[in-house]
């Protein structure tokens, strides 16, 4: 054997570092500050605006808008992942899937999959996914048997997976995890089934878990009273969409879900803390700083899950930091981030009819009667409610905050039901939407500091939901609805400026990125996702 | 706890239930996962007899909503499904609410049974007494039903295609839908008119809608793709073009007749 040639082993090793070191990486800074090109979390900041500085696409251009791209994937159904962008590459999940994708070609780079286990387990196929986390060279997916993997960003190898919870019990880990600093966030969706949720925080080089945060209180804990005798044992308080988080504070704020039953409040009564509650954790121990619950004894299933976005305004004359939060019981807020405090809460609906306001610390004053029944009782919004897992966003420019609002009602039931261990069903009975009140779909923009309406687009013929929101510095909000149209608005005015059918539905929010000086937008439309960029020929 | 509790008192019932019957010299259906006298016509309608008979004093006739218990045939959420768990309710009452255990015998508890899984049946499944023949003639005579519907490529546009409907309605939705008038016309079925840049004026049914383009079926049977640009105005009905009289506008004999073929409509 020859000897290897020294300086020749120097090169290669010194490259192989060099590659290390360039490939994909994405350190804490590039989180707390993204570089305009890439979108590398969930909300793109820890705040959840959702509002990207690329301006390349613009009013003036838009209209020249064309996909460049398709990525099929082909185990995919109704994907609800929003992509992550690093450096032209992109990630995307469904359950138990991910694939890393040239963002600008579209073609793949490399594909991860598992099987749940154990196999044999009913509710092994629980989706959707809501897509990926990065930090370092990690890429990081939850699972459907409520796992959280950690895969080298390069190739897909996995490097480390640990047990979120157990999947006997019924639960699995739709939300896309959240990456902090050497941490990686992970919750459970749990609620509908009687299981109690939490929040995990896992050391994101060994998987180690270094806190975990429970949404329902144990005996001797603050806020265990809010809950009638042993019926906080099956609470629920899922955890199943990502938070945002203020670096400052060092605060995580994250929205809870509903109690368990959701439709029989008899079984627990109680203001059931913290379902539908936003709480700030202290990032450091997941020790909970504040809470605030938006529905007190929910009895509609109304997750308050919907994501917290953060930001910096006056309110009042004074600047304040601010958590904005629109709720799926109809209810805009607006809370101090700071200390939790209500400053502001007003419905961004017409038709709701649980609650004729919120008091002064904004605890909904309810209507006598309007909740589940046996014979079953209208209630507006309905269990779907008035927005849902879709984004929102923030236009600095405007100043305004975006999202998507169904109108509706529904017609709530109630019924005793047993818990049964092992991820049945337990609802105490269930909902349908009113017919004399069908879904309408609109895109809203609300004044942050006082919930007024500045304009609606009307997603014409939607009766389902469809997308989160992206907003962007070229004066543009992206929405996406059911009926598979990707439509850019004028953020200043809603006027519709391009549209284009992806001939199916979307359920995810959109992203846009761009590679090489070239911005793209990107939403995932049934089982493809899409790529669209000014029309020119492509690389 | 409370899972294993009511599990061994489940288990105790059944080996006392199985012990009674082995005494008795009869077997027990008590614990069966499917009805054992199967759905048939004669059980549906004892069961209906015997469901007005004992269930109403909560429960509403024929399985509407009463005063104090929901309708068990409505278009609504169901906790109990399967007829194990149906039997199980009727039979021994559901604890901690107003349903008590019934005390009837085994076999009118499943007749109950096969009556409530038949409220929630399609329409094909149990196919109404009358003159098919002449719901057939009404159908395509004074009830006007086939100027909008087609059967087997028979019949007109506007409406939905009937040839399959006892297959896919329930027999509570399809006579619903012959009587009770909808909130909203269904969508792919909005009456409206609409008139172009040109001046000409369509009227028929939107198949679809979004903000940029309209469908239209009209009267005449012609498509017509229209993209918002190209249109001036659109005036869409809130009201469906389907009448919801039939149970006064046809006699009771007629409506009875009309329900036999339609509930016969199935490929």
């Amino acid at each position: 054997m020859r000897n290897p040639n020294p300086k020749l082993l120097e090169v290669i090793v010194a490259a192989a570092l060099w590659c290390t070191a360039a490939s994909g990486q994405v350190a804490y800074n590039d989180l707390l500050d993204p570089p305009d090109q890439n979108w590398l979390t969930y909300g793109r900041t820890y705040d959840s605006q959702r509002h990207s500085p690329l301006h390349q696409i613009d009013h003036g251009n838009v209209a020249g808008l064309a996909p460049a791209w398709i990525f099929a994937v082909p185990s995919g159904s109704r994907l609800e992942t929003v992509p992550l962008v690093v450096d032209g590459v992109m990630y995307i999940s469904e359950p138990n899937e991910v694939h890393a994708i040239d963002a600008r070609t579209g073609r793949s780079i490399w594909r991860w999959s598992r099987e749940s286990a154990p196999p044999q387990n009913v509710v092994i196929e629980r989706g959707p996914n809501r897509g990926v986390a990065v930090l370092g060279d990690l890429v990081y997916v939850g699972t459907p048997d409520a796992h959280l993997v950690a895969l080298d960003a390069r190739t897909g190898a996995q490097v480390w997976q640990a047990k979120v919870a157990e999947v006997e019990d019924g639960y699995y880990s739709p939300a896309a995890p959240f990456a902090i600093n050497g941490k990686i966030l992970m919750g459970v969706a749990a609620g509908d089934y009687g299981l109690n949720g939490w929040l995990d925080a896992y050391d994101a080089k060994t998987g180690e878990r270094i806190w975990r945060w429970e949404s329902i209180p144990r005996p001797g804990e603050p806020g265990h009273e809010s809950w009638a005798g042993d019926s906080w044992k099956t609470g629920g308080g899922g955890t199943w969409l990502s938070g945002s988080f203020d670096p400052q504070l060092n605060l995580l704020y994250w929205g809870i879900g509903n109690p368990a039953p959701d439709f029989d409040g008899d079984a627990r009564l109680g203001d059931n803390l913290y379902t539908e509650s936003v709480v700030a954790l202290d990032a450091d121990t997941g020790k909970l700083k504040w809470y605030f619950q938006f529905t007190p004894h929910d009895v509609h299933d109304w997750d308050s899950v919907e994501i917290p976005v953060l930001i910096d305004a006056p309110f009042d004359g004074k600047p304040r930091k601010l958590l904005l939060h629109a709720d799926r019981n109809g209810f805009y807020y607006v809370l101090d981030r700071v200390t939790g405090e209500f400053l502001h809460g007003s419905p961004f609906i017409d038709k709701l009819n649980w609650a004729t306001g919120l008091t002064a610390e904004g605890r909904p004053i309810r209507v006598p009667g309007v909740e589940p029944t046996i014979q079953g009782n209208l209630v507006c919004p309905s269990t779907s409610g008035a927005t849902n897992w879709m984004s929102p966003a923030y236009n600095p420019a405007t100043g305004w905050f975006y999202l998507a609002v169904k109108e509706g009602c529904g017609i709530s039931y109630k019924a005793k039901q047993e818990f049964r261990p092992g991820g049945f069903g337990f609802m105490g009975t269930g909902y349908v939407e009113s017919p004399a009140d069908p879904w309408r779909m609109f895109v809203r923009a609300l004044d942050p500091a006082t919930g007024k309406m500045q304009w609606e687009y009307e997603q014409v013929g939607s009766r389902h939901y469809g997308a989160g929101l992206v907003s962007t510095a070229g004066g543009l909000i992206f929405a996406g609805d059911d009926q598979g149209f990707l439509t850019a608005l004028d953020a200043a005015t809603g006027k519709p400026l391009w549209h284009f059918n992806n001939g199916a539905r979307i359920s995810a929010s959109p992203i846009t990125y761009a590679v090489r000086g070239k911005q793209y937008v990107a939403v995932a439309a049934g089982s493809n996702v899409v790529a669209f960029a000014l029309l020119q020929p492509n690389p | 706890m409370l899972v294993l509790n009511r599990q061994r008192r489940r288990i105790a019932v059944l080996s006392l239930a199985g012990l009674l019957c082995l005494s008795a010299g009869g077997v027990s259906t008590y614990g069966a996962e499917n009805n054992p006298l199967g759905a048939g016509a004669e059980v549906v309608s004892r069961g209906r007899d015997l469901y007005n008979e004992t269930c109403t004093v909560c429960h509403g006739v024929d399985g509407a909503v009463g005063d104090r218990a929901p309708a068990l045939g409505a278009a609504r959420s169901y906790v109990r499904r399967t007829d194990a768990e149906l039997f199980d309710a009727v039979r021994n009452g559901i604890p901690g609410t107003g349903m008590p255990p019934t005390g009837l015998a085994e076999d009118d508890v499943w007749r109950i049974v096969a009556y409530v899984r038949s409220l929630r049946a399609r329409a094909a499944d149990l196919p109404t007494d009358g003159d098919r023949k002449n719901g057939a003639a009404l159908f395509w005579g004074p009830a006007e039903c086939g100027r909008c519907h087609m059967v087997h490529g028979r019949g007109g546009l506007l409406g939905p295609d009937l040839s399959d409907v006892a297959a896919k309605l329930s027999l509570r939705a399809l006579r619903e839908a012959l009587t009770v008038p909808k909130p909203h016309p269904p969508k792919g079925y909005e009456p409206a008119t609409i008139t172009t840049n040109g001046g000409e004026r369509i009227s028929g049914v939107l198949k679809n809608r979004h903000n940029f383009s309209y469908q239209l079926l009209s009267e005449e049977g012609r498509l017509h793709m229209l993209s918002v640009a190209e249109v001036a105005r659109v005036e869409i009905a809130d009201r469906s073009l389907m009448p919801a009289d039939y149970d006064r506008r046809l006699s009771a004999l007629e409506f009875r007749d009309l329900l036999a073929y339609l509930t016969r409509l199935a490929r």
